[in-house]
């Protein structure tokens, strides 16, 4: 009775705050993209068939998408918008995943997608594209708001910015935003050359580093399950969490990317962007929000609580390695150094493996284990939470040492997004034996919904001016601190590649790592 | 694919508790490593049981079983449920129950997922023990809706006897034979969280039509039907308009053929249009002579089900324009 009448209340309540007049309707609308151009360049390149030009489509199939909206792609190819439309029709039919194609569909939308030819070095390129948006924005009716997405080198980020400013396009009636692709600098120092030249010429609060890791839906999924649930957050700290893992492993090798690889290697293509961000992710405070600077201030916080490295603490806390010839299943997979592209002494680490310590109330003596590989025997990336075992082992005696197994809460991102708890039962009969028993949730499946890709998701926030998901300045900084000693003390080292075979996981100084503080490494 | 325990013997009373037990064993045999593949690893293979609400379905007994069961399997995916179907017939003295499982494998993956089904088969003369078997069953702490497709169970006027068993009714005011505005307005003065699938379908409509409204508060609208007598979902959007638009002046016109009422037009000042499409899929929007597709979702009744199953609280802005019908 007493729940009836609460439950009245609250609708007499949500009614009379109700009384405004709008045609909107939070509860089932999704949420309102303004109208906009948006502005690709590398236009012509893989990222835009492959990702951009498909998550758009599928965004105006879904109805996310404003009526005024336009694309107009950038590259140096001279192209008519017909012959782009051409394109990039063949290239969504192809790249489009878990999604119909509608030929109808596809004809209004292509109505709004403009190609101008340029290149980016030349200044008479940005007044032909000031030119062109002016067209679009009549036609169209995008209301000047428009977003810049470089995908392209980042050597032209800054140069491309310049342009767009000389021409007076990083300035409007509407926003002006620019998205730029990881990596934001090969260095500390030069990441900070980049972020002064882009912010001379946008705001940071228009600047969009787009991290793909932090699109996908079990990366988001982390902060539902830590902040949208009472009984974890307790448990979350140096008090009952003995190690964390977090894991990116590939099961193939660099795959004719052995060039682009050879100068990026596995810790700055992968651990100082994306999973440091997991890290941060797993390990921040609480927001007091969920708004963007409220979430990016908490994790830049944790980025910065990270302990810097002194260099004769390198060794024992990183692990690098290059993998050698092996298999991958069935399948023999040739080594690093025999990949297209790859000088036969490069020192290119395709794996890498750092202990991180985090130096706050919360974490102190905690070590996070991060590892990446190439080549590795499964695709899989996952964060292991290892909790203390039980204070008092009274059941030892009867359990052949299975107690002794501590609880393990693992976050799966991929391939199998999901959440899995391991905790202690008693075997089934008399005694007291007791086994570890592993409680699943599959997110994918017990969820039949389709998840977005990340750059829908990710596309959707920058057109919507929403950056929790994108990186800061201040991030970018923080996490390149975190791992610089370490580039800085391997660039020194002459190292004994390869050192792992294709197709397990690492070199066993990776083991060796852990074994320092007496852990092993979850085999996922 | 429906794993099916051997139904209970007419005669037997029907106890949830037996019931339960039931799907119990049912859970304990599908867990088990399958005869025919003694080799399998028991952590590759098995089920996972996924249970997010209790999903209660009022049909007719001549219902289509095939449809609304493939229905149901659907809604499974995005909201895993115990379902109790109840399938209401004539005559009388009537009642029985089984048990069974419907199990599907995700694409790409090792593991089914399963969840669990009851259905009750019951003589409108026995809905007062419909109701002690259905109660006992729901999973507690998770929402309990009901499905309310039964046509003979409106005639009979013996809602009443079951709306206490969920927190949410849905209805499809559009279904022949379903509760109308008159029953609804009933069900929300009572205090009851309702959904109607009608007003379901016209959510993508709305959420375009107050994206290219914008801000912009229009003279007139016009709701064009076909038809001599407004369906529900024109008359959904009228009250929605009128609702949140007091200042504009709504109309609704049918063009007098012998169709159903559904809306084909809407006229915003004469500079926008937006031309519904039968059968849904898409509308077709002209604009200052500027003339645009919008995908639209079929509105399958397992699509509409997927979006009202998600609201489990009151809806303010359906209520809103419920109770502007029914005022």
């Amino acid at each position: 009775m007493q729940n009836h009448w609460a439950e009245r209340a609250v609708r007499v309540t949500v009614t009379l705050m109700s009384q405004e007049t709008t045609l909107q309707d939070p509860l089932r609308f999704h949420r309102k993209s303004p109208p906009c151009a948006v502005v690709i360049y590398g236009a012509n390149g893989d990222l835009t068939k492959r990702k951009l030009m498909p998550a758009l489509y599928r965004l105006a199939f879904e109805g996310r998408l404003a009526p005024g909206f336009a694309v107009i792609g950038v590259s140096r190819t001279a192209m008519s918008h017909d012959d782009f439309r051409d394109k990039m029709y063949e290239s969504v039919k192809k790249f489009l995943e878990d999604s119909p194609f509608d030929e109808e569909l596809w004809k209004s939308f292509a109505q709004g997608v403009f190609y101008q030819a340029g290149d980016v070095g030349d200044a008479e390129s940005y007044k032909d594209l000031a030119k062109c948006l002016t067209t679009v924005e009549e036609s169209r009716k995008t209301e000047d708001n428009v977003l810049f997405y470089l995908s392209t080198q980042p050597s032209q980020y800054a140069e491309i910015a310049e342009g767009l400013a000389g021409a007076g396009l990083n300035k409007g009636k509407g926003w002006r935003r620019i998205v730029i692709e990881k990596p934001f600098g090969h260095d500390l120092t030069s990441a900070g050359e980049l972020n002064g030249r882009l912010q001379k010429c946008f705001n940071e609060s228009e600047i969009y580093r787009i991290d793909h890791y932090l699109g996908k839906e079990t990366v988001q999924n982390i902060m539902a399950f830590r902040f949208g649930n009472g009984i974890f957050e307790p448990l979350w700290n140096r008090t009952y969490i003995d190690n964390v893992q977090i894991t990116a492993a590939e099961s193939i090798g660099v795959e004719g990317r052995g060039a682009y690889y050879q100068e990026a290697g596995a810790l700055r293509d992968m651990i100082q962007n994306h999973l440091l961000q997991v890290m941060a992710t797993v390990a921040m405070e609480p927001a007091s929000s969920f708004t963007s600077d409220a979430v990016r201030d908490e994790r830049a916080k944790l980025l910065r609580a990270i302990r810097i490295m002194r260099p004769e603490q390198v060794p024992d806390n990183s692990v690098a390695g290059q993998y050698g010839p092996g298999r991958t299943g069935s399948q023999p997979l040739q080594g690093f150094l025999s990949e297209k592209g790859v000088s036969p002494d490069s020192q290119t680490n395709t794996y890498a493996a750092v202990t991180f310590l985090v130096d706050n109330w919360r974490w102190a003596g905690v070590p996070f284990y991060i590892r990446t590989g190439k080549a590795m025997p499964k695709r899989v990336s996952e964060i292991a939470i290892n909790f203390r075992t039980a204070p008092l082992a009274m059941f030892r005696k009867a359990t052949a040492g299975a107690e002794a197994l501590p609880n393990m809460l693992i976050l799966r991102i991929q391939p199998e997004e999901g959440i899995s708890l391991r905790f202690a039962s008693k075997r089934p009969g008399s005694g007291m034996q007791l086994r570890p028993v592993s409680m699943d949730f599959n997110y994918g499946s017990s969820f039949g919904e389709r998840s977005p890709a990340a750059y829908e998701t990710l596309l959707l926030d920058a057109i919507t001016g929403d950056a929790t998901l994108y990186t800061r300045q201040d991030m970018v900084e923080a996490s390149w601190n975190a791992v610089m000693p370490i580039l800085d003390y391997w660039s020194t080292q002459k190292f004994n590649f390869p050192n792992y075979a294709a197709g397990t996981w690492g070199p066993p100084e990776s083991d060796e790592m852990l074994a320092r503080w007496g852990h092993t490494w979850r085999k996922p | 694919m429906p794993t099916s325990a051997p139904p209970p013997n007419k005669e037997k009373p029907i106890k949830p508790d037996q019931i339960l037990k039931e799907l119990g064993e049912l859970w304990t045999n599908m867990g088990k490593p399958q005869a025919a593949d003694p080799g399998a690893d028991s952590h590759d293979g098995g089920v996972l049981r996924a249970c997010a609400m209790t999903l209660i379905s009022f049909v007719d007994d001549e219902e289509d079983a095939m449809e609304l069961g493939n229905t149901i399997a659907g809604l499974m995916k995005e909201h895993p449920s115990r379902s109790v179907v109840v399938r209401l017939k004539e005559g009388e003295g009537f009642l029985d129950a089984r048990v069974f499982a419907q199990c599907w494998m995700p694409f790409g993956n090792r593991r089914q997922i399963c969840c669990e089904q009851v259905e009750i088969t019951a003589s409108m003369n026995r809905l007062a023990d419909v109701a002690a078997i259905v109660g006992p069953l729901a999973v507690p702490d998770l929402p309990r809706v009901i499905l309310l497709r039964s046509a003979r169970l409106v005639r009979a006027g013996a809602l009443r006897k079951v709306l206490g068993l969920g927190d949410k009714i849905v209805v499809d005011s559009a279904r022949p034979g379903a509760p109308g505005f008159g029953e609804l307005g009933g069900l929300l003065d009572a205090g009851h969280i309702t959904g109607d699938l009608a007003w379901t379908r016209i959510t993508e409509l709305r959420s375009l039509i107050a994206q290219l409204l914008d801000d912009h508060t229009p003279k007139t609208i016009t709701i064009d039907y076909a038809g001599r007598e407004a369906g529900p979902e024109a008359r959904y959007i009228e009250a929605w308009l009128e609702s949140s638009l007091p200042s504009t002046q709504i109309a609704l016109q049918g063009d007098g053929s012998a169709a159903s009422g559904n809306p084909t037009l809407i006229t915003v000042d004469d500079k926008l249009k937006v031309y519904l499409k039968e059968g849904g899929g898409c509308v077709e929007y002209e604009m200052d002579g500027w003339r645009q597709r919008a995908s639209m979702a079929k509105g399958t009744e397992e699509e509409l089900l997927n979006a009202e199953l998600a609201i489990v609280i009151h809806d303010n802005v359906f209520e809103r324009a419920l109770n502007r019908i029914t005022a």
